[in-house]
């Protein structure tokens, strides 16, 4: 790809906007980044995954961290901060890929390159799916869709001016339980090519 | 009654809102400072003077705001102007005194000196974190010795995490030591016009003392681990040279004589009469005028918004003053006392210390100095006494958890961004009993000297 790409997917828990995301990346054939993107930083930083991942995407918890000027002890910020980092540096050496959540569309806001999505389900798909997904009864898969976006909001909304799913925020909101995972991919597929032509 | 119950609202509102921070802290305490100059102070208390008092703004014109010898009557309610400008003028000088690179030139040279090895590293660096946090805060301490332990560390190949507790720990407890190593402290002493020697002689010898023991208990608690995990042998090739540290030799002289000096006349304050005010307008101007065109630079670079954050919580804090909240409060801790000193001194030994493991120790010793000041007034007990106390517990308790001081944040900070996570558990595994340890050390030795 001639021109540089960069396409942030936001998603509601359990929308498929994950599988869309991968199906994009797949289509365009660019780089892919989701929560894998700790592999990298954990080697870098010499640590295990499974500690950086306790904290990947989460809000911070307010009584048991505490900022002072630029510094945090929060991990779920230092974390997020690393992330951001991560994408800033990918973004610079002109790579084009898409990005899954990570407040990508604020971290890397004016670059030319950036197109912005969000995408949301019908509650009844939502449960549906995560309950095929987990093996879940429906109210359980109730609970962890809204522990999930609880989380999302909260974290996105710490780290951005936009509010989570404003559609201004974003250049295009789209629901998938209307099309399906696949129409849904052609048709943001559409957007995104007459947005790079 | 409005006025005091508005008063609260506003001191809670203000602590909740730097709790949640979502707003950047001083503006939570700029707003509520106006809140009370307007809403407690003009509508419920319908007092000029309760405005005028608490801005302090006549106190700067007098001769006794710069030179403690002419001294004049003064009230020691509301905004703490001395407080502010010099933390304003030590905040120049060490902006200077890390551009020149002076923090890093010994870090490397006391390293260098005890051949890299990892336990006399260990406790070399507890003790220069001590002292360079006597004259200069933490945060910068913290920030210099932590970033160099885990540069250390890495060419070393030992675990940095005990060593940065370790430090922070000292950084916290040599900041107990003097007038000038704490905010507590400096609030403390400006305003019920302590000396630095006072500090040095009373709290200074209570860190002192600790800091023998907290050495020993820190050997135990993580420095023999480091003995026995560090490989031995130590390839020195890679480590940089102290002298790599100096980024120009002229700039770095320049700050090691302005720092010499600043540590002279806070010294000798007492003697030549010089307010830590005076001495901090001194630093900055002669750091000013030192840096030739980087002044501007280093104007730019100070920390602004923690001056702020002072202003507007002194603000605040003279809304509980004026309305004699902070009066009940001594009066209750008067009465469940029943006037016995050594109980008084165990209540705010330990409720400062455990409020200070917990939230800003800054805005709890600005809102306790009102209530020691009034029980030893009412209770006929020593002052003194009361304000060590106060000092120990709200400079010490804050190195119990991770949250309770800004060293331990920003140590834990320098720490995770490398790769070395200090959560709640391990934090307060090894900092918690030192913790306990020297809040009860500094009771009983202040038990033995003044009650």
């Amino acid at each position: 790809m001639e021109k540089q790409v960069i396409i942030s997917i936001s998603r509601e828990y359990g929308s498929g906007g994950h599988e869309i995301a991968e199906k994009i990346a797949n289509n365009l054939g660019i780089n892919f980044y989701d929560r894998s993107m700790l592999d990298d930083l954990a080697k870098e930083k010499n640590l295990q995954v499974e500690e950086l991942e306790k904290y990947d995407e989460k809000p911070r918890r307010l009584f048991a961290s505490r900022r002072v000027g630029e510094h945090t002890n929060s991990m779920e910020e230092i974390v997020a901060q690393m992330q951001f980092d991560y994408l800033r540096e990918k973004a610079d050496s002109g790579e084009s890929f898409v990005i899954v959540g990570r407040c990508a569309e604020t971290v890397l806001q004016g670059r030319e390159g950036l197109i912005s999505i969000f995408i949301l389900g019908d509650t009844e798909q939502k449960i549906m799916r995560i309950e095929e997904k987990y093996h879940l009864s429906k109210q359980d898969a109730i609970l962890k869709i809204k522990r999930h976006d609880k989380h999302r909001k909260q974290y996105h909304n710490r780290h951005s001016s936009g509010r989570w799913g404003d559609s201004r925020y974003y250049d295009i909101c789209i629901n998938d339980s209307k099309l399906g995972v696949d129409k849904t991919t052609e048709v943001l597929m559409f957007f995104i090519e007459e947005r790079i032509k | 009654m409005v006025a005091q119950i508005l008063a609260v609202v506003i001191f809670v509102a203000m602590f909740l809102l730097i709790v949640m921070d979502k707003i950047e802290r001083h503006i939570v305490t700029l707003a509520c400072g106006l809140a009370t100059l307007v809403l407690v102070f003009g509508v419920a208390m319908q007092s000029m003077e309760a405005i005028m008092e608490t801005l302090s703004f006549r106190g700067i014109f007098t001769v006794g705001f710069w030179y403690a010898g002419a001294r004049a009557e003064e009230s020691s309610s509301g905004i703490n102007w001395a407080t502010i400008i010099f933390i304003f003028g030590m905040m120049v000088m060490v902006e200077g005194m890390a551009k020149a690179g002076f923090f890093r030139w010994l870090c490397m040279l006391l390293a260098k000196m005890v051949h890299y090895k990892p336990v006399p590293l260990f406790l070399t660096f507890m003790v220069m974190s001590a002292v360079l946090a006597m004259f200069i805060d933490s945060i910068t301490v913290i920030l210099f010795l932590a970033a160099v332990t885990v540069e250390l560390a890495k060419l070393l190949k030992f675990n940095p995490v005990p060593m940065i507790l370790s430090e922070i720990f000292c950084a916290n407890l040599g900041g107990s030591a003097t007038m000038c190593g704490d905010p507590p402290n400096i609030i403390i002493g400006t305003s019920l016009e302590y000396s630095f020697t006072d500090f040095v002689m009373n709290t200074g010898v209570i860190a002192g003392i600790s800091l023998i023991l907290v050495i020993v208990y820190f050997y135990f608690a993580c420095g023999r681990q480091m003995a026995t995990e560090s490989s031995g042998a130590v390839d020195t090739a890679n480590i940089p040279e102290p002298k790599d540290a100096i980024q120009n030799k002229k700039d770095f002289i320049i700050s090691c004589i302005i720092f010499a000096a600043a540590v002279i006349m806070l010294v000798t304050h007492a003697q030549t009469g010089l307010t830590v005010a005076f001495i901090g307008a001194v630093i900055a101007i002669i750091t000013l005028i030192t840096s030739g065109t980087y002044a501007l630079e280093l104007l730019k670079k100070v920390d602004y918004k923690t001056l702020l954050f002072f202003i507007g919580l002194f603000a605040v804090v003279g809304g509980l003053e004026q309305t004699g909240i902070l009066e009940k409060i001594a009066a209750f801790i008067g009465e469940i006392s029943g006037g016995n000193l050594m109980l008084m001194v165990a209540i705010i030994i330990w409720v400062s210390a455990i409020a200070s493991a917990f939230v800003d120790n800054i805005p709890f010793a600005a809102t306790m100095i009102p209530v020691v000041k009034s029980l030893a007034a009412t209770q006929g007990v020593s002052l003194d006494t009361l304000a060590w106390a106060l000092s120990m517990g709200t400079d010490i308790g804050g190195s119990a958890t991770p949250i309770g001081a800004s060293a331990n944040v920003v140590g834990t900070s320098v720490a995770a961004k490398n790769g070395y996570i200090i959560g709640w558990g391990k934090y307060c595994k090894v900092a918690a009993p030192a913790t306990i340890l020297v809040v009860f050390v500094s009771m009983v030795i202040i038990f033995i000297r003044y009650c």
